[in-house]
């Protein structure tokens, strides 16, 4: 009864910070917004007992991620008058809603298909880190050291994209 | 129930595709990216608890570190879009289109 409470409370937050990022004009406002969708998400995924993605989601997604952009965002030194002039946006979002509605509506029909569980707060430390980790470095060995190689190609990239514009032109 | 938290992951998703193609803030776009990548996370999470099995904890994380790899990557293009045009609008920069 106490979760259920706890869920809707997150998801109503969760949609009105999703749907503050598509509304606001200014990138600013739209961050802070997505922050409180991840924050929420993150208990979410803790009244999913995931426990290690749940401090995941926090540390990584509201914390680091989050920062950066936040801090790419300021950095920029963004004015009112270089942000893009949508007078139509509304228009805009009501036709892309009218779009996607029935997308949405098709896999709303898809997931009542699905038989129906319970999620209650399961013990014996599922989704703890030790479990977690064991089975990310036996079964997913190989998928984790791609996506360290994948890291560092990023890394490589935005050094080179975004450091030394002054010498090379 | 299982099927309140898959609801509110379509919902996050729809919100997420009517950010990317009504909005022409650069930074806008990209957090609505970002937002469709958290939807699909929360779905992995809740089907994972649903079978018990921790493997879609797995994916999640390894969702979050393309999300990370996106953002690094995107942002560096953000700014040097920025220092070129000195806009944030997706329909200036327009150099592919021929």
């Amino acid at each position: 009864m106490f979760a259920d409470g706890l869920f809707l409370g997150f998801a109503v937050l969760a949609v009105l910070g999703a749907v503050g990022l598509v509304v606001f004009r200014h990138p600013m406002n739209g961050a802070m917004s997505f922050v409180v969708t991840l924050i929420s998400l993150a208990g979410l995924y803790a009244l999913l007992s995931a426990k290690l993605i749940f401090a995941l989601q926090l540390i990584v997604y509201a914390g680091a991620i989050m920062s950066l952009i936040v801090f790419i965002i300021m950095f920029l030194n963004i004015q009112p008058s270089d942000l893009p002039q949508e007078e139509t946006k509304l228009f805009y979002i009501l036709g892309g809603s009218v779009v996607v509605l029935p997308i949405g509506l098709f896999m709303a029909k898809i997931v009542k298909s699905l038989p129906k569980s319970s999620t209650e707060i399961v013990g014996n430390n599922f989704g703890g880190v030790k479990e977690v980790g064991l089975l990310l470095f036996r079964d997913w060995l190989v998928p984790f050291e791609i996506v360290s190689i994948l890291l560092l190609v990023s890394l490589i990239g935005a050094v080179i994209l975004a450091g030394k514009r002054g010498t090379t032109k | 129930m299982m099927h309140n938290y898959l609801y509110l992951a379509i919902i996050l998703f729809c919100l997420g595709i009517v950010g990317v193609i009504s909005r022409r803030n650069v930074f806008t776009v990209f957090m609505s990216i970002e937002l469709m990548l958290n939807a699909a996370n929360l779905a992995f999470i809740a089907f994972a608890r649903v079978h018990e099995n921790m493997d879609g904890h797995v994916l999640a994380m390894m969702v979050m570190a393309v999300a990370a790899a996106e953002a690094a990557l995107a942002l560096a293009v953000v700014i040097l879009l920025h220092k070129h045009k000195s806009k944030l609008d997706t329909n200036v920069f327009s150099l592919l289109k021929g």
